[in-house]
């Protein structure tokens, strides 16, 4: 590390005892440097952290896709009945009103009913 | 399709994972090779020690945050010249809040003329001094110096940077840095003559 300059002893013996200075550092002062060092760290550590997120966010996205196709599939099976075309009140409906859940959970029953000529909403 | 992505989400995460434990490792590693001269330098320029470890603090988490990615090889020029601007900052703030202290050498230190050329045959500045003195006598001598000039000095000599990483250190011309570390000579030995 250091490097003898221009020949001059005085140089080499001021960074020897620079040297010893650094060497002879307290334990307090050791301690705290120690914890300084290791919070700078902790904020690399939190990369792999957010690697373990994206890895969540992109098994959510491929579990959801699985369940649209597993869905997709099986109202497009043979003998299931048929989905009527979704209307613009349907929307509304779904959205604003606290059956629109009991519906949705109970889709096949309702299809069922309406294929029966009964009235889905009673 | 689906199975495809699942087995290998897990198998990328774990490779990145291991790569920055490897990179974390070394980061560390070169941290703890430099803290304590880091702070002895800041001493130096603050005179205090807990402002001096305040301000090593405050350069390795700005180190680790913006070159922590860098490649090893960058790091030593990008952690001192962290260092370098905490404490220029340091000093500005100084110079702002406390207008009418005198601190020897902050004034215009760089203008001093260069020392004649070193006689050999001496013993040299710190003379026969024990270590103890010669220690004070040096600790005293650098504090004294102009942050420019001491910054050159301890850069060069006793971090061993060469003169082109000093310069990024120091954020200027590699001439700069000759001439900052040939008048901080100067001036050490003038200084240091005077406590024999």
């Amino acid at each position: 590390m250091n490097q003898p300059h221009e020949g001059e002893n005085w140089i080499e013996r001021a960074q020897a005892l620079l040297d010893e200075s650094a060497e002879n550092l307290d334990a307090a002062t050791l301690s705290r440097l120690n914890r300084a060092r290791q919070a700078a760290l902790a904020q690399r550590r939190g990369l792999p952290r957010r690697w373990a997120w994206s890895a969540a966010l992109a098994g959510a996205a491929v579990a959801l896709f699985g369940v649209a196709v597993g869905l997709h599939h099986r109202f497009d099976a043979p003998g299931a009945p048929a989905a009527a075309p979704l209307q613009a009140g349907d929307i509304d409906y779904l959205t604003s009103d606290d059956d629109a859940l009991d519906l949705y959970e109970n889709l096949d029953f309702y299809a069922w009913l309406e294929k029966q000529g009964g009235d889905p909403r009673g | 399709m689906a199975t495809q992505i699942c087995l290998m989400t897990p198998f990328d995460d774990g490779r990145a994972a291991r790569h920055a434990s490897e990179d974390s490792r070394a980061l560390e590693d070169f941290m703890r090779g430099v803290e304590r001269r880091a702070l002895r330098m800041a001493e130096f320029a603050t005179g205090n020690r807990d402002e001096a470890l305040d301000l090593v603090q405050d350069a390795m988490f700005a180190f680790v945050r913006n070159y922590g990615s860098h490649s090893g090889a960058e790091w030593p020029p990008l952690f001192w010249r962290v260092l370098d601007s905490r404490l220029n900052d340091w000093h500005r703030r100084q110079r702002v809040r406390g207008r009418w202290w005198f601190r020897p050498g902050d004034a215009s230190g760089d203008d001093d003329v260069l020392s004649a050329a070193p006689d050999l045959r001496e013993p040299g500045p710190f003379g026969r001094m024990a270590d103890g003195e010669a220690s004070a006598a040096l600790e005293s001598a650098l504090r004294d110096l102009p942050m420019r000039q001491r910054q050159a000095f301890l850069l060069r000599l006793w971090e061993g940077l060469d003169v082109a990483d000093a310069a990024t250190a120091m954020r200027c011309s590699e001439g700069s840095v000759k001439t900052h570390l040939s008048r901080a000579l100067a001036n050490l030995r003038r200084a240091l003559e005077a406590h024999r």
